[in-house]
């Protein structure tokens, strides 16, 4: 069935009726921000890298799946893999977005005069910086969550999932945090690297340095000159799998260390805790120094 | 309060009570913009130095040469800079406390001429009148509206990248005024247009306040656009409030009327007969050489003197004209 006509230009007229809120300017800000991230209604070229991105980190889903459905239970219990370690797998698509992401949401409003427009508006800094944040999560949450959550629909569909509907639940629900606990900290992480330039290019290698070169140290760090292996919870690329590792109740590749103790659980959240301010302060900062018009 | 004056306002079930403020505020006639020593200091340089002025319905330039203050006033009245002493009310309410609300009401074209360049001209009038507070499903046929409106109906669906200057601000115009502000800032809206571009974009602010009772805000430093356009001037220097008022008020002809004779030798003494007649019917006559400057009585009076006096000292004149004062004299004047 077709849509009922609609006759758009009818001479431009004075306007009685209710106006929207801040909510839907936020609302529109952020899917504003989606369809120019994931080139949606731009050129071709656009859309490629997303297209790329989005589907390399459904890969592993994808193959397990694929060997679920051809082997059966063959492949084992043992052999399948815990949904927070599916967090980790695309781990290096989700930084590559990550570089692509933010840098799009934010330093392209700022280059094309769209921040100055918004302040404007009844959009205020926080509430744009907010609808840009929703924004990023809800795209970064398409390569974060949306394997996870395939493979599990694909389990269940399989009768490979969870035993009975409240584990299945659960799983869901752990899933989603997790997820939200990822994104929240790679979109803060990303957003702030990128609030420090106007240079797309720059912001993209500044997110990619806040991610691995960080990592790279923390590396260093544990590894070579043997500092605590705590310390690991400042990794920016393990503490994310961490995260999901403890929200399963289970202990991630940066929470053990042969022969130690265990990381604590509040200390592996501290740690993302603390990138997660700084970063976030680091945007705000930048933000508030900004001028509006 | 808010709800009684005109904004709207969100009530316990979130819908909002509707009352028109463009009405509300004609019908008080409450200044569209108001100061009352409005002061802006950025560390030792004082942008704004104590303004007062009330800025009524119509067009208004605000004029000056860059760093007067006029993007700073503009800021400030839209409540993004609290100032630094003074008070400033925009179609009666107070940016710093209503901000959010007026906003709504208050389209803005920046100076700035930057777009995104891949996105096309619907999309972005329609979403940044869905961010000013239009319904989404109201958007799309307002942002299509505008866009004719100003002369892009037949190009609304062409990226922004691929518009000459010219049409790109015509989008700027559509987008502030696609969600029906009471009030539109324009700052330096022909910026880079050439002479027709700018004809036609004058044309349009004037269509725009005269069709809809938009009033309009026109921040600019080239003095005979304003001149064109403008029903009301504000005037700033360095920070400071030089002229305001009515441009009939301000600008026109003078009382003074200059008369430039010709010194023939078979005529001597011609333009000192001339000078004595007028003196002797009590005019003030202010020469230069052979050009006559003539005050003291309503310009018809003094043509008719002038034509007395030159009959009679058998003259020859080479011009004769009422003086005019120009937005110019007005800062000329001032900087004197």
């Amino acid at each position: 069935m077709t849509a009922p006509a609609e006759i758009f230009d009818r001479g431009y007229r004075r306007y009685e009726g209710d106006r929207a809120g801040v909510g839907q300017a936020m609302r529109s800000v952020a899917w504003h921000t989606i369809r120019s991230v994931l080139g949606i209604g731009r050129k071709g070229r656009h859309k490629v890298f997303p297209a790329i991105v989005a589907l390399v980190a459904f890969l592993p889903s994808i193959a397990f799946l694929a060997l679920t459905i051809l082997i059966g239970d063959m492949l084992g219990e043992a052999l399948r893999p815990p949904y927070w370690e599916l967090f980790g797998l695309p781990i290096v698509v989700v930084v590559l977005f990550a570089t692509l992401v933010a840098p799009e949401a934010l330093v392209r409003d700022r280059r094309d005069g769209m921040f100055q427009l918004y302040l404007s508006t009844p959009l205020t800094k926080p509430t744009y910086l907010i609808a840009k944040f929703a924004a990023v999560m809800a795209v970064m949450a398409i390569v974060v969550a949306g394997p996870v959550l395939l493979l599990l629909i694909g389990y269940t569909i399989q009768s490979l999932g969870p035993d009975g509907f409240g584990a299945w639940l659960g799983v869901v629900a752990r899933i989603l945090l997790s997820s939200v606990v990822i994104v929240g900290f790679l979109a803060a992480l990303s957003l702030g690297a990128s609030s420090l330039t106007d240079r797309r290019a720059i912001a993209s290698v500044g997110v990619l340095g806040a991610l691995v070169g960080v990592s790279i140290v923390v590396g260093i760090c544990v590894d070579a000159i043997g500092l605590r292996h705590e310390l690991r919870v400042l990794d920016p690329l393990g503490a994310p799998i961490e995260m999901a590792a403890r929200i399963f109740g289970e202990i991630g590749p940066a929470g053990e260390s042969p022969g130690r103790a265990t990381t604590p659980t509040w200390l592996v959240f501290a740690g993302a805790s603390a990138w997660t301010t700084m970063w976030m302060g680091v945007l705000v900062a930048r933000y508030r120094r900004l001028a509006a018009v | 309060m808010l709800g009684e004056v005109g904004l709207p306002v969100r009530t316990r079930n979130r819908r909002p009570e509707q009352l028109p403020v463009r009405a509300v505020s004609r019908m008080r006639g409450v200044a569209v913009l108001s100061t009352s020593g409005l002061t802006m200091q950025f560390g030792t340089h004082r942008a704004l130095d104590a303004v007062s002025v009330d800025v009524p319905h119509g067009v208004t330039g605000l004029v000056g040469a860059n760093g007067a203050g006029k993007t700073t006033l503009m800021s400030i009245a839209l409540g993004l800079r609290p100032p630094t002493a003074g008070t400033v009310t925009v179609l009666g309410f107070d940016p710093g406390q209503h901000a959010r609300q007026l906003r709504t009401r208050i389209g803005y074209v920046s100076e700035r001429n930057v777009l995104p360049e891949d996105m096309p001209a619907s999309d972005f009038v329609k979403h940044l009148a869905e961010v000013r507070g239009m319904p989404r499903h109201e958007a799309k046929g307002r942002a299509s509206d505008a866009l004719w409106l100003v002369g892009l109906g037949e190009e609304r669906f062409r990226p922004l990248g691929t518009m000459s200057t010219g049409q790109r601000q015509r989008v700027k115009l559509a987008q502030a005024i696609a969600a029906d502000p009471s009030l539109v800032l324009l700052d330096e809206p022909t910026d880079g247009l050439d002479p027709v571009q700018r004809d036609e974009m004058l044309a349009l602010i004037r269509q725009i306040s005269e069709d809809f009772s938009i009033d309009v805000v026109l921040s600019s430093h080239l003095l005979e656009e304003v001149e064109r356009i403008c029903d009301n001037i504000v005037a700033l220097d360095a920070g400071r409030l030089v002229a305001h008022g009515r441009l009939d008020d301000l600008v026109g002809d003078t009382a003074i009327v200059t008369v430039e004779l010709v010194e023939i030798d078979d005529r001597p003494g011609a333009v000192d007969a001339v000078e004595q007649h007028l003196q002797r019917v009590g005019l003030e006559v202010a020469r230069d050489m052979t050009r006559l400057r003539v005050g003291g009585a309503e310009p018809h009076a003094s043509l008719d003197a002038i034509r007395d006096a030159v009959a009679s000292a058998d003259a020859r004149v080479r011009r004769i004209s009422t003086d005019r004062t120009t937005l110019e004299d007005l800062f000329t004047g001032v900087s004197l």
